[in-house]
C-alpha cells in the first residue's frame, strides 16, 4: 500500500472538498462576499498600497480557511479574518521594504466617486500618510469598522488598556491633521 | 472648551453610527459638542473614517471566491504532504546513519586485521591487467590507496541503495 493512499483526498482529483475544511464552498462565498470589500478598504487604508491589500487579503483567506476555528458565527470569523490580515501587514513592515508606504502616491486611491466622497478621500489620504502604521490600525479599526476596545485587542494583539490610550492620542493627533488640512484647502486656491 | 476623554462620548458615538447626528440630536446635547474637544474630536474623525471606508470598499476587483477555495485547498493538500514527509525524511537520515556506523565499524575491524580477509581484492585488479589502459607517465596507485578508495565507493553505493530502498518501502 503506498502511503498517499492513507491521505483521502490528498492526491485525487478534488471533485470533492476536503473534510476539515471550515465551510463549506457556498458559505464561504457567501461570507467572502460579505466582508472582502471591508476587509480589503482596511488593509489598504492602513497600507497606503492597494496592490498589497490585493496581495494581502487573498493571503488572508486562503490563512483563514486553512486555520482551524475555534470560534463560530460571523462576527468572530470576521474578527479572526481582520486579525491574520493585521498580523499579516506586521509581518509585511517587519521585511525590508523596497520603499517607503509614505512614498506611494494617494492617487492610488482613485476611482470613480462622487464629490463628497472625493473630498473625505483627498483630506483623509495626507493625514493617514503622517500617522504611525499602528495608529493607523487603531482608528480605521475603530471609526471605520466599529470595533470595540475588547475586539481591537483580539485583532491586534494589544492589550485592551492600552488600546483606550493609544486610540486616544491617535484620534488627537488625526482630528488636529484633518481640521490643518481643511482650513488649508479653504485658504488655498 | 473642555479637554481630555468626555462621558459622552458613547452617546455621540451611538448617534454617528445609527445615522442620527446631527438631526436626531437634542439641542443641550448638540450645545455640549460645541463646546467639547473630544466630542467634536470624535465626530470629525468618525464622519471622516465613515465616509472613506463607503469609498475604499467600492474600488476593488475582487477575486473570485472560487479560486480563492481552491487556492486554499491546495495548500491544506500540500500541507498535509509535508507533514507526512517529514517522518519519511527522518527514516532517511536513520537508515544512512545506521549504514555509516556499520560501515565504519567493519572497516575498522578489518583494519585492525590488516584487511586480511580482502586480500584477494589486491590481487584482483592486477588479475585484470588494468594498468595497460593507464598510460605509462602516470605514477602507479598504492594498493592499499586504491583497496580503501573501492571501499568507500563501495560504502557509498550501499548507503544510496539503502536510502532509495528505505524511501521506496515508505
Amino acid at each position: 500500500m503506498r502511503w498517499e493512499s492513507t491521505i483521502p483526498n490528498v492526491l485525487a482529483g478534488e471533485a470533492q472538498p476536503l473534510a476539515c475544511l471550515p465551510m463549506d464552498s457556498e458559505e464561504f462565498a457567501a461570507f467572502y462576499e460579505r466582508s472582502s470589500r471591508s476587509l480589503w478598504a482596511y488593509v489598504a487604508r492602513v497600507s497606503g498600497d492597494p496592490a498589497l491589500a490585493d496581495d494581502l487579503m487573498q493571503e488572508s483567506y486562503i490563512r483563514f480557511l486553512c486555520a482551524a476555528h475555534p470560534e463560530d458565527g460571523e462576527v468572530a470569523k470576521r474578527r479572526y479574518l481582520f486579525r491574520i490580515a493585521t498580523n499579516l501587514l506586521r509581518d509585511h513592515w517587519r521585511r525590508p521594504q523596497s520603499c517607503s508606504i509614505e512614498e506611494i502616491p494617494e492617487e492610488f486611491f482613485a476611482a470613480p466617486s462622487d464629490g463628497a466622497q472625493s473630498d473625505s478621500q483627498a483630506v483623509l489620504g495626507p493625514a493617514m500618510a503622517l500617522l504611525r502604521p499602528r495608529d493607523r490600525q487603531l482608528l480605521w479599526l475603530a471609526y471605520a469598522e466599529g470595533y470595540s476596545h475588547r475586539e481591537m485587542a483580539e485583532i491586534t494583539g494589544l492589550a485592551s488598556a492600552s488600546i483606550r490610550l493609544l486610540l486616544f492620542r491617535a484620534r488627537h493627533k488625526i482630528a488636529r491633521l484633518l481640521r490643518q488640512q481643511n482650513l488649508s484647502e479653504r485658504s488655498g486656491p | 472648551m473642555r479637554f481630555g476623554s468626555c462621558i459622552r462620548e458613547i452617546e455621540v458615538a451611538g448617534l454617528l453610527e445609527r445615522g442620527h447626528w446631527p438631526q436626531a440630536c437634542t439641542p443641550e446635547l448638540h450645545s455640549h459638542v460645541k463646546d467639547c474637544r473630544s466630542c467634536t474630536d470624535l465626530i470629525l474623525v468618525m464622519q471622516t473614517f465613515r465616509a472613506a471606508r463607503v469609498q475604499t470598499a467600492a474600488i476593488p476587483r475582487l477575486e473570485p471566491a472560487g479560486v480563492l477555495w481552491w487556492r486554499a485547498q491546495l495548500r491544506r493538500r500540500n500541507t498535509a504532504i509535508a507533514r507526512i514527509g517529514k517522518p519519511i525524511l527522518g527514516a532517511q537520515v536513520f537508515a544512512l546513519a545506521i549504514s555509516v556506523v556499520v560501515a565504519l565499524g567493519w572497516l575498522t575491524l578489518e583494519a585492525r586485521a590488516g584487511f586480511r580477509s580482502l586480500a584477494w581484492l589486491k590481487e584482483f585488479p592486477q588479475s585484470l591487467h588494468l594498468e595497460v589502459l593507464l598510460p605509462p607517465a602516470m605514477p602507479k596507485l598504492d594498493a592499499n590507496v586504491g583497496l580503501l578508495v573501492g571501499l568507500l565507493a563501495t560504502l557509498a553505493l550501499v548507503s544510496g541503495v539503502v536510502v532509495y530502498m528505505t524511501s521506496e518501502k515508505q
